[in-house]
């Protein structure tokens, strides 16, 4: 149908992906920007993936010295930040950076040249993190969260940890002047039709995600600025002279937003899936957009509840704990809509899908022991345990990551022009899907037991016997994940290059980017369909088998007659 | 004409009798399989559950931990289950082609229900606990969980790296250091009611004791209240839970519960030993505030609170090991 939009047009563009190096280095092409910021994160998956592997090989057995403790503290904090910051923040970013645009029936972002320059933050920031990793007392080792005074000058004299701060003041600059755009995208650049109570949720979740890191940003480079202070000019904000814990609390009122941050994009494009492949629209719309902002205000009032042993006020903790266990009301309202949007549907179990329902049926899990770490009784065993690393994996991997994988199976096509292959997309789905769910599911009985995360290694003996038997389990999940990146990376590679051609509007989608040529001009749209629901594209399809029918009709009795 | 009804159809969800039925055997399936489940994770020694700990706090979490697991279990199958039903029944596959699914926007009431059932249900977790808390965790002064009765032994607990500098009321200390907390229990009488007030001399630790209780952050500049009560003579393994550095993964804690004569004996003989060598560890510290009532009146608020505290501390101002 979308060739009926979209006429056979002389090639005025070029839409190859070998465009001379230049090209890529100075465009302001929201598509273009937003496939770097994909290709950054995705490569920033594989470098954090190999983290993740010296880590497990370092914990396959009691009292092993793979790498020595120094180093493994440093690879934690290395998988740490660049999994959270420089993977799944970036990956989103790249999505929305291609999508949303296209989405609200724009031809760019509203500021193509500050685009460009966030983008271009965001090497720079990796550059200088990875940078520690080569002065002689290494990077930063302190774990992704930094805590100080671990991080002040006493007890951390090396560059690495300047350098990690530096990088955030960059990363958290970047994001900023992301957030500003797409939101005056959205709020500026919708094509006519395309009303607020029209847009797609995956723009919805942008929204939000936007909003998140507008507020957000600011605290992150505050609290690196002042420990740059701490570090550099002899001031006493979060030494053992100071307060320790000021900084647990500017960097998680940063952090546990960042979660959010790291989600809502995802949970936005599953919201987009479901409903495409199960013939059916969302289930309560503004319910699902209620919840999103209901996130976003909840997120910002939990943040403590990652400091639940540092001495707190009982009250204060409550006050925590009950927010903490009220934003599971908007996440559960948005997960059972899913479902109501599924029920009873016509389900096509494509690869989008499959990891759709994949990401429902493990992101529950992360959901569910969430609610036992806000209990602040119960997070005081739980703290700081392998319980903990286990919960964070099932909502950042069983969530974000598998979300991820839903978005580029959907949305490969529109990218490339040609589909993923099915079989190898298959292997895929089941090896992530089992070696995650071995790799994390047995992590909860580790904490459970007492094992503390970030230990470089544990002793066999007296209490710790069954750890050496489940962590060597773990190790060789965790490699079976690594197996299905590599089936992925392939998978990739091979369909980029030959895939079967997918046209315009593969999936049979209900948003404006199917309307557009794939990949898509340059500019977007030749024109800008019309916008009448949040499904332009349904209704489209719609007004034309109905205009098939009516002509059928009004053609047979002349032909028989 | 197919595509006239298709956006008028409506579909009553309280119809559907299979929804009904999910609800209603989620909580029997969760009592099932809990059952047939716990013995078959017996056997391979991973257990779902927290340890059940000695001491009453850390049995209160026990208890909590498990009722919060019904519920849990409850969503959890709940969720699976309707993801599975919606996996066999709906595929494409099955229901065929020419298969028109009711085009639903939303249906009120069930919003609502979704809405306010995982509200009350987390409202009855908070509820209780906000009770645990106020018994087992609130501090007064420098007591913690006053209703639990007067202080059978006060200790302070100080983290270095890494280490730990244990300092009881007779005035000796207990210091370990990596793995020799092995042979260096902390130990306590049993069925006495043990304050602990937590210190750290360098950077952020955590005292955890998994089958005594919860763990409790050492942090430099004030103090920070534990306590336990071990019923049975036993040793307990645990370790510092909060990174400190290279060497975190090595410092252990051993405390070791011994019928209350066996410790007045272990601590004559500690004393002794302290005064015939001056303190065996050297230790720049001096020998302050062995119990909460004699320590320095400054840090009579141990939460952390607007004025700078660094001064309040009874240890020496933190020195790099």
């Amino acid at each position: 149908m979308a060739t009926t939009l979209a006429p056979p047009r002389p090639k005025a563009y070029d839409d190859s992906f070998f465009k001379p190096i230049s090209l890529w280095l100075t465009t302001t092409d929201h598509k273009l920007i937003g496939i770097m910021y994909m290709t950054t994160g995705f490569l920033s998956f594989l470098i954090g993936g190999i983290f993740a592997l010296i880590v497990r090989m370092q914990l396959a057995q009691p009292n092993l010295s793979v790498v020595t403790p120094e180093t493994y503290n440093q690879l934690i904090s290395a998988h740490g930040v660049t999994m959270i910051f420089f993977f799944v923040t970036i990956f989103m970013t790249g999505i929305a950076n291609y999508f949303v645009p296209i989405m609200v029936g724009a031809r760019d972002m509203a500021f193509p040249r500050l685009n460009l320059l966030g983008f271009w933050m965001i090497p720079v920031s990796i550059l200088i993190y990875y940078a520690g990793f080569f002065t002689p007392e290494g990077a930063l080792n302190a774990g992704w969260t930094g805590y100080t005074p671990l991080t002040t000058q006493p007890f951390n004299k090396g560059l690495g940890v300047d350098f990690w701060a530096l990088s955030l003041i960059i990363w958290a600059i970047s994001g900023i002047m992301a957030s500003t755009n797409f939101l005056t995208t959205i709020v500026a650049l919708r094509a006519p039709g395309m009303r607020l109570t029209r847009l797609p949720l995956f723009v919805w979740a942008q929204i939000s995600t936007s909003i998140l890191l507008l507020i957000v940003g600011a605290p992150l480079a505050a609290a690196m600025i002042l420990l740059e202070f701490d570090r550099q000019f002899g001031t006493n904000f979060f030494t053992t002279q100071g307060r320790p814990v000021l900084y647990q609390h500017l960097f998680w009122f940063f952090g546990h937003p960042e979660v959010y941050i790291m989600i809502l994009p995802g949970f936005g494009m599953i919201s987009e899936i479901i409903p495409v492949f199960s013939k059916k629209p969302i289930f309560g719309y503004t319910t699902m957009v209620a919840a999103l902002f209901g996130i976003v205000f909840l997120s910002m009032a939990v943040w403590a509840h990652h400091m639940f042993t540092v001495g707190l006020n009982i009250w204060v903790e409550s006050f925590f704990m009950i927010m903490t266990m009220a934003i599971a009301v908007p996440t559960g309202i948005k997960f059972f809509n899913w479902i109501a949007t599924a029920w009873k549907g016509s389900i096509e179990f494509t690869l989008p899908m499959k990891f759709a329902f994949g990401f429902m049926a493990t992101f529950v899990i992360g959901g569910i022991t969430g609610i036992y770490l806000s209990s602040v009784p119960v997070d005081t065993q739980l703290h700081q345990s392998y319980y903990v690393v286990a919960h964070l994996h099932y909502v950042l991997f069983g969530g974000s990551v598998m979300t991820i994988f839903a978005g580029i199976y959907y949305w490969f096509p529109k990218i490339t022009g040609r589909k993923l292959s099915e079989t190898l997309g298959e292997w895929h789905f089941w090896t992530v899907f089992i070696g995650f769910n071995a790799t994390f599911l047995v992590m909860h009985t580790l904490g459970l037991e007492g094992m503390p995360r970030r230990i470089a290694t544990y002793p066999g003996g007296f209490g710790e016997e069954g750890w050496g038997a489940t962590n060597a389990f773990i190790t060789v999940a965790s490699f079976f994940v690594a197996f299905s990146v590599l089936i992925f990376l392939i998978n990739l590679v091979r369909s980029w290059r030959s895939g079967e051609v997918a046209g315009d509007d593969p999936w049979e989608g209900n948003t404006l980017e199917w309307a557009t040529s794939s990949p898509p001009p340059p500019y977007n749209f030749d024109r800008v369909p019309p916008v009448r629901s949040f499904m332009p594209l349904r209704d489209l399809r719609a007004e034309r088998q109905a205009r098939e029918a009516a002509s059928a009709l009004s053609s047979r009795p002349e032909g028989e007659g | 004409m197919r595509s006239s009804d298709f956006y008028t159809e409506r579909v009553s969800y309280r119809s559907s009798a299979l929804l009904r039925r999910l609800l209603f055997a989620a909580p029997l399936v969760t009592i099932a399989s809990v059952l047939l489940a716990s013995p078959a994770l017996a056997a391979t020694g991973l257990s779902p559950l927290l340890p059940n700990a000695v001491s009453p706090n850390g049995h209160n979490l026990f208890v909590l931990y498990n009722w919060i697991s019904i519920p849990a279990l409850a969503v959890f199958l709940l969720v699976q289950a309707l993801l599975l039903t919606i996996i066999i029944r709906d595929r494409r596959k099955r229901r065929g082609p020419d298969y028109r699914p009711p085009q639903t926007h939303g249906n009120t009431r069930l919003e609502i229900a979704w809405t306010i059932a995982p509200a009350v249900l987390l409202g009855v977790i908070g509820y209780f606990s906000i009770n645990v808390l106020a018994n087992d965790f609130l501090v007064q002064g420098d007591v913690i969980a006053p209703n639990r009765g007067p202080t059978d032994l006060a200790i302070t607990v100080e983290g270095y790296q890494f280490g730990w500098r244990i300092t009881y009321p007779e005035g000796f200390k207990v210091v370990t250091s990596g793995f020799n907390a092995v042979d260096n229990p902390m130990v306590v009488p049993t069925g006495a009611l043990v304050r602990m007030r937590l210190q750290s001399s360098d950077v952020i630790h955590s005292f955890w004791v998994p089958e005594i209780a919860g763990k409790t952050d050492a942090v430099p500049g004030y103090d920070n209240f534990a306590w336990f009560k071990i019923p049975q003579p036993g040793e307990f393994r645990g370790q510092c839970t909060e990174l400190c550095g290279a060497g975190h993964g090595t410092m252990q804690i051993r405390v070791k519960a011994v019928p209350p004569d066996e410790y007045n004996a272990w601590v004559a003989e500690q004393v002794a030993k302290s005064k015939a060598t001056p303190t065996p560890s050297a230790s720049p510290t001096p020998s302050a505030a062995p119990s909460p009532s004699a320590s320095p009146s400054g840090s009579a608020s141990p939460r952390p609170s607007p004025s700078p505290s660094g001064s309040a501390q009874p240890s020496p101002s933190p020195s790099t090991r």
